[in-house]
């Protein structure tokens, strides 16, 4: 429900409680004012007819201009003054006039006397119904310019509020937004939150995305200092002893060159840096691959089965292309056995890689965490299958693996699109009608 | 060959002069865009060594300089950075080759080289070591005459070897040169092993001598004193 809704519907509730007793109150004064009037008035009359009777005038005979009757009493009642008021009646239709009556006493020469003056004042009835034609009259057209204008209102309102929705919406680590001025206090309390929250955390992004560039880049240089110093090292005139010290350096400043340049490419995919414009083929991409690996594979004698679809074009870098194609196709050879068997296949919805070797220890959606090994001493860097999802997140593809043994099984969905980018599309869905207030 | 090598970082700058003064060659150092300009200048080079990100300015201006001026020098590009746009706009901007920090001085060493064949030695593709001929053209490699029948991976690994003669070549160099990017999923490095012992298997076959020497745990030599 949209606040402007829920604010007309409250407005709306309040009136309609407020509205009966408001109008039984009407009611009530104008009741007891014009009785009140009415009563003051015979008062007065009846006070002129007794000065009458005092002066020694007859009382007269009443009449429709001069209600006035003068009875004389035996004994003089307790109150000096009796007001009475019933409603006329013609049969049993009731009429719209009510008569009040009002009697004063006098004691004038020695003689009680009850001087009445009767007057006619509109029913009850009368006076409700003329309020309620005005309430029903009132409450009519507050609902109808409460919904009308609620809504013009709202939106000039919550125009600020939808701007900065808007731009929540649109909102990205990558550059600051700035939001709209507005003279509303909440919404500017808001707004200055939503600045400062904004503004903070494209800065901290800023700050660890620098870091970890900078931290890489800044890393080159020793590492190749440290390399080539030891390929100096290793050409002076040393002993069996210190080469297999330096050959232990050598192999540890490559796997540090290894963890740099991976978590560098990383940080690479996650800024999005690799955009593409145009399709390549693919199948190449594989080919050269498999081509590149065609003596390792050897080396390990693994036979090879591969079913490569001609012509498949897929929208992605020519770099992440070959990036994954080299991480999924190392990992088969070098997780594989020796005389052991890879399948590859690719047509244009999918690209399978298959290979034996050892069962995981680990579940194996868990290997494609960083630093994640199935075996963790083993050599390697833990992070080919975490490029690999990356990758295929930056391309919008669908990576799974699964181990039927003896085959470990890596497959790369291009296009999930019907099942998997279903649901996020529906979710923005979602958010668009609470944007529109 | 006279080599000027623009390299910020004093250690670096200085392994590579170690190295190539090894070689024969006349090596010296710019540590500053306008020394290097200053050198450029003055005197002439057959190739250069240059670093893209330097304190006082930009390597790209430096090969600018280098295109306008008309200086006729091979230039190998250093960089840190490993983006594609930095290799092309290197590239594009006259440079002859690219190589990225952390690089193996013998890498470095047999790309300078073959700049140096393409363009001062005007393309001329021969290389030869006593008995033994590589035609850098044809991929041809030539034992007394004889055309050994080697793989394209071989022909590499033993061009690599005779342009770094006489040094120790570890195996993730000779990884890095012959597999390059492919090198990040080896587990280990016995097929350099491998390929080794295939090379030198068919050299001996053709007659040649046993140049190849193994360096402890370290790595190979192409030991030129062998007869």
């Amino acid at each position: 429900m949209k606040l402007v809704d829920k604010f007309t519907l409250w407005f709306i509730g309040v009136v309609l409680i407020t509205t009966p007793i408001t109008s039984y109150i009407c009611f009530y004064n104008m009741e007891k004012k014009i009785d009140e009037a009415e009563i003051a008035r015979l008062k007065g009359i009846n006070t002129m007819a007794a000065t009458r009777l005092q002066n020694g005038q007859p009382a007269g005979v009443p009449t429709a201009e001069q209600p006035t009757t003068v009875t004389e009493l035996a004994v003089m009642p307790a109150d000096s003054l009796l007001i009475t008021k019933v409603g006329l009646r013609d049969g049993n239709k009731k009429l719209d006039e009510c008569r009040i009556t009002v009697s004063s006493f006098y004691t004038i020469h020695n003689k009680h006397y009850q001087v009445s003056t009767i007057s006619h004042v509109p029913a009850s009835s009368q006076v409700l119904s003329a309020i309620m034609d005005t309430v029903i009259w009132k409450l009519l057209l507050i609902a109808v310019f409460v919904a009308l204008t609620a809504r013009l209102l709202s939106r000039r309102i919550l125009y600020c509020l939808r701007l900065t929705m808007e731009q929540i919406h649109h909102f990205n680590l990558k550059e600051k937004i700035a939001f709209p001025k507005t003279n509303t206090q909440e919404f500017k309390e808001l707004n200055n939150f939503l600045q400062k929250m904004t503004d903070r955390a494209v800065d901290e992004y800023t700050a660890v995305k620098e870091f970890s560039e900078n931290a890489s880049h800044e890393l080159q240089t020793p590492l190749a200092i440290l390399r080539n110093k030891l390929e100096l090292l290793s050409e002076t005139n040393i002993e069996e002893n210190q080469a297999a010290l330096i050959s232990d350096m050598q192999n540890a400043v490559e796997k540090l060159s290894k963890i740099n340049r991976s978590l560098t490419l990383l940080s690479k995919l996650e800024n999005n840096e690799f955009t593409v414009s145009e399709d390549i083929r693919f199948c190449k991409v594989a080919k050269d691959v498999l081509a590149a690996y065609e003596d390792r594979i050897d080396m390990k004698q693994i036979s090879v089965k591969t079913d490569i679809d001609k012509n498949i074009r897929l929208r992605i870098h020519p770099a992440l292309a070959d990036m994954l194609m080299n991480n999924l196709l190392g990992n088969a050879i070098r997780h594989n056995v020796q005389n052991g068997r890879i399948e590859v296949v690719l047509t244009h919805k999918k690209l399978v890689v298959m290979n034996t070797g050892l069962a995981p220890e680990i579940p194996t959606e868990e290997l494609f965490e960083r630093f994640k090994k199935s075996n963790q001493c083993s050599e390697s860097v833990g992070l080919g299958l975490s490029i690999v999802k990356q990758i295929c997140e930056v391309c919008d593809f669908n990576v799974s693996y699964v181990y039927h043994s003896p085959m470990h099984i890596l497959q790369v969905d291009f296009q999930p699109s019907k099942v998997r980018q279903e649901p996020p599309a529906r979710a923005q869905d979602n958010l668009t009608p609470s944007l529109a207030i | 060959m006279k080599v000027l090598v623009v390299e910020d970082s004093r250690e670096i700058a200085s392994s590579v002069h170690d190295f190539l003064i090894r070689e024969g060659y006349i090596c010296e150092l710019a540590f500053t865009f306008d020394e290097a300009q200053e050198k450029l200048l003055l005197f002439s080079y057959d190739c250069i060594l240059l670093d893209i990100m330097l304190p006082d300015g930009n390597g790209l201006e430096l090969l600018k300089l280098i295109r306008d001026k008309d200086i006729q020098s091979g230039v190998l590009i250093i960089s840190a950075k490993d983006a594609m746009d930095d290799k092309i706009k290197g590239l594009e901007g006259g440079g002859d080759d690219y190589i990225t920090k952390p690089f193996h001085l013998p890498e470095l060493h047999a790309r300078l080289r073959a700049i140096y064949r393409r363009k001062k030695l005007s393309g001329n593709n021969i290389i030869t070591f006593n008995e033994i001929t590589l035609n850098t053209d044809t991929l041809e490699a030539s034992i007394h005459d004889t055309v050994l029948d080697i793989t394209r991976k071989e022909f590499d690994l033993l061009l690599y070897l005779v342009v770094n003669k006489n040094r120790v070549l570890s195996r993730q160099s000779i990884a890095t040169h012959l597999w390059g990017d492919y090198t990040d999923n080896l587990a280990n490095f016995d097929f350099v092993y491998q390929h080794i012992k295939n090379l030198r298997k068919k050299i001996s076959a053709a007659n040649g001598a046993d140049y190849i020497d193994t360096v402890y745990g370290l790595g190979y030599k192409f030991n030129s004193s062998k007869v």
